[in-house]
């Protein structure tokens, strides 16, 4: 855990920090709005006191209830991994600002998070499926995209169709559901 | 008899007006009458980017190719659809996803010691490295304190693969570049590692070898007097075979200063590994953030400032004698006690978040695990670094020539069952 590096990301980014910043093991994670990523980011990896200049990965994660994109970042700065959750995305209408201005690289990892959970990158010129077929409608890694054995946790026992469109069905609170979703934290 | 409506996944084949649309592009002369039915339009859907428009917008004297899938110098099963003038290449979009098999999603259905297996086949030519970010990430969930043994084996079986993919890579890039001899000697190498491994782990290739807590089996007889063969002339070995390349004057002009990438530039894609180190970068997981027994090892993290092909050919190379340094100083420092942690039968951490991380051959291999409480990982998030290494040759390759396609993605040592996922 490097004390300092909570200081120092307390003193360079402030009010955009949402909630306590967290550190356990060598991880230290901090919280904030989709809005904000493109400000924290250029922070982040342009001040002297940090220089985050790798970024480690970029994964969407759909909670159940909402969606969050989450950055890994180093430097050579601090011993510790950074971890920038931002969140919330809604789950019908996913939208953060892309991270392709800062590192070209996040390119081919938004295309893939967009391919897996939906989620829209505005600003990636390049956003389209990298994995799936192009004419795929379904995001798999979405909580509502069942495997079609997974008998115990799929309201139909395994045998309907688990491929779902864009937008889905399913009343995000109801309980029938069988959406599994992470508790808060 | 009522018809029931067909149901498909596709969406229907509409274009919207807004979008660029190749007919409508004075440049391209699309002759239908004459050969609609003898070639498919690349690519056979409305394009959907400002990218993809422009990839596929066709200049004066320009022409597609396309490389792969099925190409034998492709590393396993990956298209590059190119864009020539002449034999120049113009512009490259590689195609990917022939071997997606959703493995996140599968070890996000599986308990956490199965993700260890379902994980195996990423990076099918280094297993070893791809279980252990896997592990490492578990084991920072749930706060697993590991017996000093388990790390030393892990830390030798592990050095020892990465040993053995490097002179694989090594193997290919010749191969890929015209030249046979050097695959032979490479794979005389790694069959003897594999074997060894095999005595060890009692698989080949796909090992599930290392467990949450420790390794699956302490060292045995059999695997100890291969490794003691082997160590008596493996450094002997490494200059002879890289003394095959390094000295051979048609493979050297052939790779300097081809694809090169500056510090900035490999930063900005996110490259790790050897292509990071090759661009100056001196990033080595194994010393940026000390995992394992690593800090108490003694090895140089080699770098270079030239970035080009024969840059990341010669840094792995020196990582080979690295390698065989701290194989050494395992064997040597080697502790007694258990290989593995206490553990329940049924894991169920919890809930939290944890990032793990090792340096495998090809980069930094990372996993972040999200546990929601339950006995199945909530989400297991694999970051592959032949992904993002791959991600740099539309970058690199314009302005070379076609012949240079394989020098410059062979050097950059993509694995396809890690990248597809």
């Amino acid at each position: 855990m490097d004390r300092t590096l909570k200081r120092r990301l307390e003193a360079r980014l402030g009010a955009q920090i949402q909630g306590p910043i967290r550190q356990r093991h060598d991880q230290t994670e901090i919280r904030i709005q989709p809005g904000d990523v493109p400000d924290v980011l250029r922070t982040l990896h342009d001040s002297v006191d940090l220089r985050f200049e790798l970024l480690a990965d970029l994964a969407g994660v759909d909670t159940g209830n909402e969606m969050q994109v989450v950055y890994h970042l180093w430097s050579e700065t601090s011993p510790d991994w950074l971890r920038i959750i931002a969140e919330p995305l809604s789950r019908e209408d996913p939208r953060c600002p892309s991270a392709t201005f800062l590192w070209t690289g996040a390119e081919w990892l938004e295309r893939e998070a967009y391919d897996m959970f939906g989620i829209v990158f505005e600003g990636n010129r390049d956003l389209r499926r990298i994995f799936m077929p192009p004419d795929y409608t379904s995001f798999p890694l979405r909580k509502d995209f069942l495997l079609p054995d997974d008998a115990a946790r799929s309201p139909g026992e395994g045998v309907r169709n688990v491929e779902r469109p864009f937008a889905p069905a399913v009343v995000a609170d109801d309980p029938a559901a069988g959406i599994r979703r992470a508790p808060a934290s | 008899m009522p018809t029931r409506p067909v149901r498909t996944n596709s969406r229907p084949k509409q274009r919207p007006p807004e979008q660029h649309r190749s007919e409508d592009d004075p440049r391209i002369m699309l002759d239908r009458e004459v050969s609609a039915d003898l070639y498919e339009p690349i690519p056979p859907y409305p394009t959907r980017t400002e990218r993809e428009a422009e990839f596929y917008t066709i200049g004066d004297g320009e022409m597609f190719l396309n490389l792969g899938p099925q190409h034998p110098a492709t590393h396993g099963v990956l298209r590059l659809v190119l864009k020539l003038s002449g034999e120049q290449i113009v512009d490259v979009d590689p195609v990917l996803g022939y071997l997606h098999r959703g493995v996140e999603k599968i070890c996000e259905n599986s308990d956490y010691y199965h993700v260890i297996d379902q994980v195996d086949p990423l990076e099918y030519a280094s297993a070893l490295f791809q279980e252990w970010a896997a592990v490492l990430a578990f084991e920072k969930l749930m706060d697993v304190e590991v017996p000093p043994r388990a790390e030393y084996i892990r830390v030798l079986s592990a050095e020892l693969l990465r040993i053995s993919s490097h002179t694989l890579f090594m193997g290919f890039l010749a191969l890929d570049m015209g030249g046979l001899t050097p695959i032979l000697y490479s794979f005389i190498e790694r069959d003897e590692i594999v074997e060894m491994l095999a005595a060890l782990t009692g698989a080949r290739m796909l090992f599930n070898y290392f467990r949450i807590g420790g390794v699956n089996g302490d060292l045995n007889h059999e695997f100890m007097s291969r490794l003691g063969d082997w160590m008596s002339r493996a450094a002997k070995q490494t200059e002879a075979n890289t003394g095959l390349l390094n000295e051979n004057e048609i493979f050297v002009r052939r790779a300097r200063g081809v694809g090169v990438m500056d510090r900035e530039m490999a930063l900005r894609f996110g490259v790790t590994g050897g292509n990071l180190r090759a661009s100056g970068v001196p990033f080595d997981v194994r010393r940026a953030h000390p995992y394992s027994v690593y800090p108490q090892l003694d090895f140089n993290v080699p770098t270079r400032l030239e970035g080009d092909s024969l840059a990341r050919y010669l840094i792995r190379m020196d990582e080979v004698r690295e390698s065989i340094k701290i194989i050494d100083q395992c064997l040597n420092n080697m502790p007694d006690g258990p290989v593995m942690a206490k553990l329940p039968r049924l894991l169920r951490p919890h809930p939290g978040r944890a990032w793990g991380a090792v340096e495998g051959p090809r980069g930094m291999l990372g996993v972040y695990a999200i546990s929601d409480g339950t006995d199945q990982p909530f989400r297991f998030r694999i970051h592959d670094p032949s992904f993002m290494n791959l991600e740099v040759v539309p970058h690199l390759l314009p302005g070379n020539l076609l012949a240079d396609t394989m020098a410059i993605v062979s050097s950059l040592d993509p694995i396809m069952g890690g990248i597809d996922k």
